[in-house]
């Protein structure tokens, strides 16, 4: 388990800008003193507090399974792809949302785009292509996606028309249960 | 006595000449030498100067040879990879892959709250002016749409009020065309039906002139 580089570190907080207003927030310090601090194990990246990685330094890196919210992978291209883990942290600050209605919840969660019928509503100015956080209509997170239509187009759009591409959503949890902590 | 010695000094002179280290000083000291070199004085002579420079040339060969070695081999290195003109791109190892010489190895963390906020404010301004960039995109390329929608849509109405004109001076046209015609046909009409009626009554007439009367032959 190590700190970040400055490329990584980079990298990372690129990918959490496409989701996220406000970053700042993410290493403020915390009343009792202690503040998040990002940490790598196994190309993982984890937002785990500080006096945690401490403690962690004393379990070799082989027998460290996770420690924290597993945010994300850095793939051997040095890129970094958000896991459906970082869904809490993501959701705190979200930049843009979409709230969607009952009927919409389980395509969503088993793995579909989020469709214009299924929107019940959304977050104003909502550019094309960017990250975005889907919530239930009782504003419980169910996962994240990139906008396909900027709000103006989507208003013009068919009911079938995809309004968010998918990008991770709890249903994961289930589904790749196997990969999404180890391997 | 004489022969013992000579085969002791040829043993000797053998010997020395073949060990080659040791051997000149006594060469010279003996008179071994005289048999040994025999017919030439000069090669005698030289014989005794050659002893002292025969054990300096081997070292200089010696130097020598691997001088010329390091020499052919050093040439070589001399020309470095700009120096050959070879185009980057046809290296082994990628441009951008090989690393600055004078920086250190290892990575640097990045741990300290200073360097990540600065790193933060950085990231997150960037990406407030791209989404800035985008949106101030999208709203320009929405101007222009409503721009066009309405260009469109005044075209097509005076386009509509084009034809509706032309069809209000068609119908009128038609209106002033068919009074006349209207008038015509009223006199011919009446005409037509004078000439039924006569035709109609004339063939009433006519039928009932020509109707066939039998007549019997009067019984007397």
């Amino acid at each position: 388990m190590r700190a970040l580089t400055d490329e990584e570190m980079k990298t990372v907080l690129d990918k959490l800008a496409n989701y996220m207003s406000d970053l700042k927030s993410l290493i403020a310090p915390l009343d009792d003193g202690d503040r998040y601090v990002f940490r790598l194990n196994h190309s993982r990246v984890y937002y785990v507090k500080l006096s945690i990685a401490n403690l962690a330094t004393s379990i070799s890196r082989d027998a460290l399974l996770s420690l924290g919210t597993c945010l994300g992978k850095l793939t051997k291209t040095g890129k970094f792809r958000l896991h459906i883990t970082a869904l809490p942290v993501l959701a705190q600050g979200a930049r843009h949302k979409i709230w969607i209605k009952e009927n919409g919840a389980q395509p969503f969660l088993y793995g579909s785009n989020v469709v214009k019928a299924h929107v019940g509503r959304w977050s104003e100015d909502c550019p094309e292509h960017q990250g975005c956080v889907v919530y239930s209509m009782a504003d419980i997170p169910l996962g994240f996606g990139v906008t396909a239509r900027s709000t103006t187009e989507a208003r013009r759009l068919d009911p079938t028309g995809v309004v968010c591409f998918r990008q991770a959503d709890c249903g994961e949890y289930l589904r790749d249960e196997d990969t999404l902590f180890a391997g | 006595m004489a022969p013992t010695r000579t085969i002791k000094n040829k043993h000797a002179d053998g010997s020395k000449s073949s060990s080659s280290s040791g051997g000149p000083k006594r060469s010279s000291k003996d008179g071994v030498k005289k048999p040994f070199s025999g017919g030439s004085k000069p090669g005698g002579g030289g014989s005794s100067k050659s002893g002292p420079k025969g054990t300096k040339p081997p070292p200089k060969e010696q130097k020598s040879k691997p001088n010329f070695g390091q020499d052919r081999k050093k040439k070589p290195r001399v020309y470095t990879e700009k120096e050959l003109g070879i185009p980057e791109l046809n290296m082994i190892t990628p441009v951008g892959v090989t690393k600055p010489k004078g920086k250190k190895k290892g990575k640097v963390f990045v741990d300290d709250r200073e360097s990540m906020s600065t790193i933060l404010a950085i990231v997150q301004a960037e990406k407030e002016g791209q989404i800035e960039s985008k949106l101030i995109k999208a709203r320009q390329m929405e101007e222009i749409r409503e721009a066009r929608k309405a260009e469109a849509e005044k075209k097509e109405q005076e386009r509509k009020t084009k034809l509706d004109e032309t069809k209000e001076l068609m119908r009128k046209k038609r209106k002033r065309g068919d009074e006349n015609n209207k008038k015509k046909k009223d006199g011919d009409d009446e005409e037509g039906d004078k000439i039924v009626k006569e035709a109609v009554l004339g063939g009433t007439k006519a039928g009932k002139t020509k109707k066939k009367s039998v007549s019997f032959a009067a019984e007397d």
